[in-house]
This record gives structure tokens, sequence and C-alpha cells, in this order.
């Protein structure tokens, strides 16, 4: 593998969003993308190949609380990695270096994310690789009509 | 009509109304604002700051023109009110239109100084339109006005940092930072300001003194990022040349061993590359290769660093595990050790004695071998060989590897992909689909399968499948993905559109690729004061540079300069569009029927749109943005024939010349629309920059002939302190005496055969007005010529010929029909027909694919 899982920047948007479309059908316009790299950007990561194209990305955040005493919460939004990338780990990676920084950066105590129930891949990444817990089932969360399972990891400190 | 300021106050029951009429606005109550307004307007019909908020309210109820007259019949009535020019700034705002909102803010502030909102928004505009002079004095004053709030601090350094000045950039943010009392720890906002502090030092070259501010921080834990800390760190040390970078560098690794600029960071500073050989690099990679056992990275840079056995010997290593594995990017990965011959060589020995041992093992009932790492390694040697354009060796290692596995995505995609190498891309779309049939669920398989479909010029399909994973009520599946602003679909269905004779509809994709960067120089408007808020200040000022140089990204410079060109067919053209529409006429029953369909769906969407409110919108509040209208223009044919083509050409160019400088491509197109303008000191110009990047680029040669031609009409036609510049300017481009066929034969020389030189001339005698038979004769010369012809250049011949009705293009056709055995792309229009009703059969055992059948 001739990878580096660096840190995102503005620069690598566009190759991320590009990634985002030929993978999964949530998508995202631009400003979205902008968002969070203006507003978190020590917690998304980025793989890319020999040539600096993105193949692979992680795009989080950190919940806004509700109230100050509400423990600090990441979130995340959209993870994917190329087909022809799969196999590396890199999903893996890209979410292990997402925690670690919810985790220094903000104090965050857990990570959440939302699942199709029948990605039994992703699943066993972030079940059993990963150690995220089914917290409950959100019926119809996907636009084809897809259950969602809503899914969280308690950070260590 | 007196605008003397008397008349603009009110007494006091109105000036209540007045106030109680900001306050609905500013709640979005808008139909009590409207009540409101008009009682004020019964007394004083004439008082422009209501009938400006009047207008702004109006707008924001959906009577967009109603509204607008009213505020600029306020703003008439009322010149030196600043609720006016607020009220005017912010409807031009809403239209995008900055400079003009500048200007009403500016006014506004000509008649209140001191109004801190209007003083933000103008900082806004300012940076969005990169008048940093401006937005220094701007923030000058806010800070003056309110120095307690923290940001304004934080926006004047960054204005500084903008403007280009630095040093006050640093002297403004060490009075405020060194004035905070109690912050709180762990601060995340205070973190990233220290980091913008420490890049401001660096940018200095006070690395010193960045280290220390960093180490110190660090310690305290006031900066929170320790990713930033850690590369930062290991940056100065390393600016510094202190022996402590190499630890800073390994420390890095340690957090993440597969991060390639760690490795390139932590060698170079010993004095080492990522790719040049060297026993003791080796040395230090492969040490590291042990203290991180799990990273793939040192393992595979040993590659890099070393030579002859010992190279041989890990690269068995590495591709055994990978093949083991199961790893489809293993070829992608190795790649670029094909710069280097020998481990070219290396690997394909190595690679055809795996195959071998893996075949045996594999075929014995006791092997020890399984089964799927021979299919791997059939899979990596078909890479391997069509990557040297062994492309038929490759499909028969495809083949072996079909018939042990059928079911594998990733043979079928790979096929597809050596199909298009050698010219069948009827055939690629094929095998693509069929990876596709075999997992329906996965919508990368389903992108390559539009892709490819669309290479292969079959648009309706492509949509088909698409719209597979698109939203199911967006009118079109390409509505939903321009909505969704995929560049890639974009520009693959405008090139289709493009082959198959549709250049109207292809200028509509590329304009929508134009758009779309439109929209994303839009998006950071909101960001200048959100980031502000946040403190993100170091990935902000990264994000106004990387938008300063958008338009240089690819996807933008095919796009503008294929519309350019498109234009320009249709100056040179004047029948162009009339063609274009009686061919658009000829729609099947069906057709029209499916295009009725998508145009009822296309104007209740836009209905829906207009009725549902825009974002941040309440009780009815259609906010302030101009709802989008519904198209016009959707074949593309009024863009097309309308009389100012080479205005928008040169509008879609106009960012290149800075941002994309350095490509032949963009000056040659720069030259078309000038030339044709007019405009003759820029066409010389540009051909000039042309020249400069690439002299001996067919198209450069193409236009300086195609200049030499036009010379004697430009020069009459220009005025005479301009002429003695062209002249010369021409000269420069076009030395000497010589005759244009001698010069373009000359060229047809130095070019050695290679095809887009061959090409280029023909081009050039074809403006000449040579004869028909001495062009066919030098496209010819590609067939007879020793050197090789590729699909590709084939391809643009026939394309030539085709454009220039030569009589002879069946044979050329034919011709290279026999040559290519494995393209489908010289095939008769007939014979294509018939392969293409077999490309969306699905999978190997036939059978029409229900789903997506047109």
């Amino acid at each position: 593998m001739i990878l580096g899982c660096s840190l995102y920047h503005q620069d690598d948007l566009a190759g991320m969003q590009s990634a985002n479309l030929q993978n999964l059908p949530e998508n995202y316009t631009m400003k979205f993308w902008m968002l969070h790299a203006l507003s978190w950007p020590q917690v998304s990561f980025v793989a890319e190949d020999p040539k600096g194209r993105i193949v692979g990305y992680v795009l989080a955040k950190i919940e806004d609380p509700d109230d100050e005493n509400e423990p600090i919460r990441g979130h995340v939004n959209s993870i994917s990695v190329l087909r022809s990338y799969r196999r590396l780990g890199l999903a893996n990676k890209l979410m292990l270096l997402s925690q670690e920084a919810m985790r220094s950066v903000y104090k965050a105590q857990h990570v959440s994310l939302h699942v199709r129930k029948s990605n039994k891949a992703a699943l066993g990444l972030y079940r059993d690789s990963l150690g995220f817990e089914v917290v409950k089932v959100e019926q119809k969360y996907y636009a084809d009509g897809e259950d969602a399972y809503s899914m969280q990891l308690n950070l260590k400190d | 009509m007196s605008k003397l300021p008397n008349k603009r106050a009110l007494p006091s029951r109105e000036a209540g109304q007045f106030k109680e009429l900001l306050n609905l606005y500013e709640s979005r109550q808008l139909k009590k604002g409207l009540k409101t307004a008009d009682l004020i307007l019964k007394k004083f019909p004439e008082h422009g700051e209501t009938l400006c908020m009047k207008g702004l309210v109006l707008v924001h109820m959906g009577r967009r023109e109603e509204g607008i007259d009213l505020v600029k019949k306020g703003v008439r009535l009322d010149l030196t009110s600043h609720i006016v020019w607020h009220v005017f700034g912010l409807i031009q705002k809403g239209e995008k239109n900055y400079e003009e909102a500048l200007k009403s803010y500016t006014q506004a502030l000509r008649f209140e100084k001191e109004n801190i909102n209007i003083l933000r928004d103008a900082a806004s505009l300012q940076t969005q339109l990169r008048l940093y002079d401006a937005l220094v004095e701007t923030r000058h004053t806010l800070l003056r006005l309110r120095p307690n709030l923290r940001q304004h601090w934080v926006a004047l350094s960054i204005a500084h940092y903008l403007n280009g000045n630095t040093k006050d950039a640093k002297a403004v943010l060490e009075s405020y930072l060194s004035t905070l009392k109690n912050v709180p720890p762990h601060d995340v906002e205070q973190s990233e300001t220290l980091l913008f502090y420490i890049t401001l030092l660096e940018e200095l070259g006070e690395h010193s003194e960045a280290l220390s501010v960093l180490d110190s921080n660090s310690r305290s834990r006031a900066i929170v990022d320790r990713t930033a800390v850690s590369e930062t760190r290991a940056r100065l040390l390393t600016k510094l040349g202190t022996p402590e970078a190499e630890e800073a560098w390994h420390t890095l690794l340690e957090r993440n061993s597969d991060c390639y600029d760690y490795y390139a960071g932590y060698l170079s500073n010993k004095g080492h590359t990522l790719t040049e050989p060297s026993p003791a690099a080796l040395q230090i990679v492969s040490d590291l290769a042990a203290e991180f056992p799990r990273a793939k990275a040192p393992k595979r840079l040993s590659l890099n660093l070393s030579t002859g056995d010992e190279f041989k010997a890990r690269a068995e290593a590495y591709i055994v595990t990978a093949l083991v594995k199961g790893i489809p990017s293993l070829f992608s990965d190795l790649k670029s050790l094909y710069a280097d011959p020998a481990k070219k060589d290396a690997i394909e020995e190595i690679v055809e004695r795996l195959r071998e041992h893996y075949k045996k093992e594999t075929a014995a009932p006791s092997g020890s071998e399984e089964p799927t790492t021979y299919l791997w390694t059939l899979y990596l040697l078909a890479q391997h060989y069509s990557s040297l354009g062994k492309h038929q060796k490759a499909l028969e290692l495809l083949e072996e590897a079909l018939e042990h596995t059928p079911t594998l995505p990733e043979l079928h995609t790979f096929k597809g992909r050596v199909l298009k190498r050698a010219g069948d891309y009827l055939g690629a779309a094929r095998c693509v689909n069929d990876a596709r049939v075999l997992d329906g669920q996965d919508r990368f398989l389903n992108t390559k399968t539009g892709k490819y479909l669309l290479r292969a010029g079959m648009v309706k399909e492509a949509s088909n499948v698409l719209g597979l994973f698109t939203k199911k009520d967006a009118s079109s599946p390409g509505a939903d993905l321009e909505d969704m602003q995929s560049m890639l679909y974009l520009l693959e269905e405008a090139r289709a559109h493009e082959k198959n004779g549709h250049p109207n509809l292809a200028l509509k994709k590329y304009m929508a690729v134009k758009k779309i960067y439109d929209e994303i120089e839009d998006d950071q408007y909101d960001f200048h004061g959100y980031c502000l808020r946040k403190f993100t200040l170091n990935a902000y000022v990264r994000m106004l540079k990387w938008e300063d140089n958008i338009r240089g990204q690819a996807s933008y410079v095919t796009a503008a300069l294929a519309a350019s060109k498109i234009f320009v067919a249709a100056h040179d053209n004047p029948n162009l569009v009339k063609s274009l529409s009686s061919t658009s006429e000829e729609l099947t029953d069906a057709a029209k029927k499916a295009k009725k369909k998508a145009k009822k769906a296309a104007v209740k969407a836009v209905e829906e749109k207009k009725n549902a409110p825009t974002a941040g919108a309440t009780h009815d509040d259609k906010g302030i943005e101009p709802q989008s209208n519904k198209d016009d223009d959707p074949d593309g044919l009024k863009l097309l024939g309308a009389p100012d083509v080479l205005d928008q050409a040169a509008k879609v160019l106009a960012p290149l010349t800075t941002v994309a400088a350095g490509s032949v491509g963009v000056w040659c197109a720069v030259y078309d629309v000038a030339v044709r303008r007019g405009k003759v000191l820029q066409a010389v110009s540009a051909l000039g920059k042309a020249k400069g990047v690439d002299a001996e680029s067919p198209e450069v040669h193409v236009r300086i002939v195609d200049l030499k031609l036009r010379e004697a009409k430009l020069a009459e036609a220009a005025k005479e302190n301009v002429k003695e510049i062209f002249v010369e300017g021409v000269k420069k481009l076009y030395p000497g005496d010589v005759g244009v066929e001698t010069f373009n034969s000359q060229y047809l020389q130095r070019g050695e055969g290679r095809a887009e030189s061959v090409l280029a001339c023909a081009r050039v005698l074809v403006l000449l007005g040579a004869p028909q038979e001495e062009v066919d004769n030098a496209v010819f010369e590609l067939l007879a010529g020793e050197r090789g012809l590729g699909v590709k250049d084939a391809v643009k011949a026939l394309e030539f010929l085709r454009s220039v009705k030569s009589a002879r293009e069946e044979d050329f056709r034919a011709a290279c029909d026999a040559r290519f055995e494995l393209s489908t792309a010289f095939k008769s229009k007939e014979e294509q027909a018939v392969i293409r009703e077999g490309v969306m059969t699905r999978g190997p055992n036939g059978g029409k694919d229900e789903a997506v059948t047109p």
C-alpha cells in the first residue's frame, strides 16, 4: 500500500466529495464538506493513493451539547473507501485516527454513527473491530427506506 | 421631493411604528410587518426608509419584483439614509452581486460610520472580493468600537495576514494574547488561536520563537491538538536543523506509522528521499519496519530503496503477502516501481514464477495454497501485461481467472478496462455491467458502469443505470447528479454528447460544471464571519487560498476548454444551431413522450421548490435570495445560438490565465477566442505564452499558421499604434520568410512520424486549402509509417477525415478495423448497433436486465 492516512485539509474536499459520490447514495454539496473542515478540522482524515488522490475518508464532527453538563460526543457523518482499495484496513485506521482526535482535542467521551441494518461488512468493522454497540434502531432512516442501527462507542480517557 | 434629513424624522407615533416594523422584520413576522409599513406610508407615502423596509418584507414574501422596485424608490427618496443603503445592499448580497452590495454598504457607512452590523457585512464582502486593504480598515474600526470582543482582535490579525502584512498580523495577535485573562483550560478556540500565531511566526522565519511558543503552550496544555503540535514541532526542528528533529519525526511515526509524509520527513532529516535507492536509507526503513511490524508503509518503501537481489527478495515477500491476502490494489501499489525497467522485469519474473507455483499447488488435491491466491496472481499478471500494452495476453489471463471464479467483480471490471484500452468501448461497458450485476448494492460498480456506458456513447442506458442510486424524486438521474455536484458525471456525459454529434447538449453540461464552481465560490461567504466566531483560523486561511485556485482544478479546466471550443465552433459555423435543431426534432414517439414526462416533472419540481421555504425561512418567509428559475434552454440551443458566444467563451477562460498558466491548451483556447474577437495583441500574447510552454506542440503549430494567414486582414483592421506591435509579435512567432507550405513540412519532419504531428500538418493543409487528395495522403501516412499507431490517435485521425468529408474515410476506417483487432471503435455503424444491443445483457448467462432496459 502506498497511502498516507493524513489529516485532511480544504485541498482534500473535492476528492472526498468525489469518493463519496462514487461509493454511497448519501451525498452532500461542497458547503457541507467545507463546514466540517472549518468547524472541526482535527477529527476527519483521508487516505491517499501514490498520486495524492483521495481513495478513502472519514468525515466526522463534534456534536453541540444541549447543555453544559452533557458529556461531549463525536459523530461520524460519513466514511467510505473506494472499492479498488479495500482489504487494506483503511476504514479501521481512519476510524481509529478520528476517535483519538475526538478524545484528545475535544475530550469527547462517546462517538456515535448510523449504519444500514443490512451492511454486514460495516457492522463487522464497528461492532467487532472497534467495539461499537447498538443503542437503538431508527426506522426508515435512509432515503430508500432502510432502517439504521444507531451505534455508540465509549472513548476511554 | 426634498432630500433634507428632516424628511426622514417621523412624529412619535410613526417613529414607534417604524421601530416596530424593524422588529417585525427581524423576527420575520412578515404579514404584520407589511401592515405596519402601510400604516406609516398612509401618512408619509414618501418616507424612504419605510418604503425600503416594505420592499424588503415583500421580497421575503416572494413578491420579489415589486419589493425591489419599492426598495429602489426608497433609496431615491432618501439618498443619505444608512438604512436605505443597508437594505439595498442586503438585496444585492442576496443576488450574489457582491461588488454592488459593497458599494451600497460603503454608502451606508458614509452616513453611519460606526454601525456594527453594516461594518461586519462590509468586512465579509471585502474578504469575498479580496479587497484586503479595505478589509484591514474595516476590522480596525470594528476593533476600535468594541475592543472587548475577542473575535475583533483575531479578525484584524487575519486581515493583516491576508493583506500580506504578516508582521502586523503578529503584533495584533500578540497584543491580544497578552491581554487575555481567565482563559479556561483546554479551550479549543484558544488552542487554534495559538496555532495560528505559530503559523505567523513560522512564516516570518522566526523558527526558534515559534518552537518556544509551541513547546510552552503544549506543555501547559493550552494547545490541545497533539497531532498539530507534533507535526509543527518536527517541521520547525527540521528547519532549525537540530538533532532533536529526528526524535520529533519518530514521535509522529509512533502515532501514525502509515503516513508517508512522516516517513519523508524522517528520512529527509537524515539526508535521504523516499525514492532514491540507498543502502543507508534502506537500513533506516528496515529498522522502522521492525519497530512497527503492523505498518505497511516501511515494507513498501523498502522496495523503492533497494535494488538488485535485495530488491527481488523483498519484492517477492511483499507480493506473496498481498496475493495471499487478496488485495485488489496491489498492482496500483507496485506500478510506480516500473519507472525502473530492471525492477519491472524482476517483478514480471517473480509473478510468473509464483503463477506456476500456485497453479500447481491449486491443481493438486493436497496443495498447500489457497485457490484464491492463484486467482489474484492471474489478476495481477493481467494488470501487468495490460499496462505494457499487451492487451491480448492480459485478456487470456483474465479468461482463465474468470473460468475459475466468474463471480469476482474485479475480474470483470479489469477486463472492461483492458478492452477500453484496446479501443473496444462497447465490450468494455458490457464487462463492467457484468461486474455491476454481481453486486447490485455497490454504488462504486454502478458509477463505473455509468462511466463506461458514457464512454461508449450510450447516454440513455447510462442514465438508467445511474438512476438506480439517484434520488427518486429528482426530475432525472442527471439532474440529481448535477445537484450533488458530480463533476465525473457531467464531464463524461458532455464528452459522450460531443462524440454523438450533440455539441449543444455537451455545452449544457460543461456550463453546469462552471455553475458548480460559481456555487463553490459563493459557499465561502458565510465562513468569513463563521470561522472568526469559531476561531478555526489556520483552516480558514487555508480555505481562502484554496478558493483562490479552484478554477485551476482539472475538472474546471477541462470544462472551460471544451465549452470554449464549442462556442468558437458555433461562431465559425452559423448554420450549426440550425443543423442541430433539425436533428433534435426527429424524436420518436416514445422519446417525445419521455421528454414530455421529464418536462412535467421538471416544472413540478421547480413549482415545489418555489413554494417550499428556502433555508432558514419561517412564517412563509421565502428568504432573500432569488428562487432558481425554470431552465428555459434545456437543449442548449439558445446558448449556442446567442450572438455573444465569443464573449461567453472569454468569460469561462478568463480565470485560467492566472491559475492554469502552465497549460498549452489554455493559451491556445485564449488565442482562438481573441483572434476571432479582433483582439490582436491578446491573441499574439496568448500564442506566445503557449509557445513558451511547449514550442513543438501540434496545437501551437496549427495556430501559428492560422495567425500568419489572418495577419494581413487583422493588421489592416488594427489601429495604427496597435498594428506595429502586432506585426512584430507575429514575426516572433513566425520568424523568417519561409512559405507556409515549407513551414508546415519542416514541422512534419521534426515530428518524426508522431501521430499528433502528422494530424497537425494535415489540419494545416486544410487551412491552406490544399487539395483533398493531399490531405488524405497525409493522414494515411499514419498507417504506412514505421512508428506504431495507437487506438486513440487512430480514432482522432478518423474523426478528422470525417470532419473534412474525406472520400477516403471509409478506407481508413476499414484499415483501422483490420489493424486493431480487439477494437470495436472502427466497426461500421450497423455493426456497432448490433454490438450495442448486447451490452446490457446480464452476466455471462445472457438475458436482459429489466431494471435498466430503456
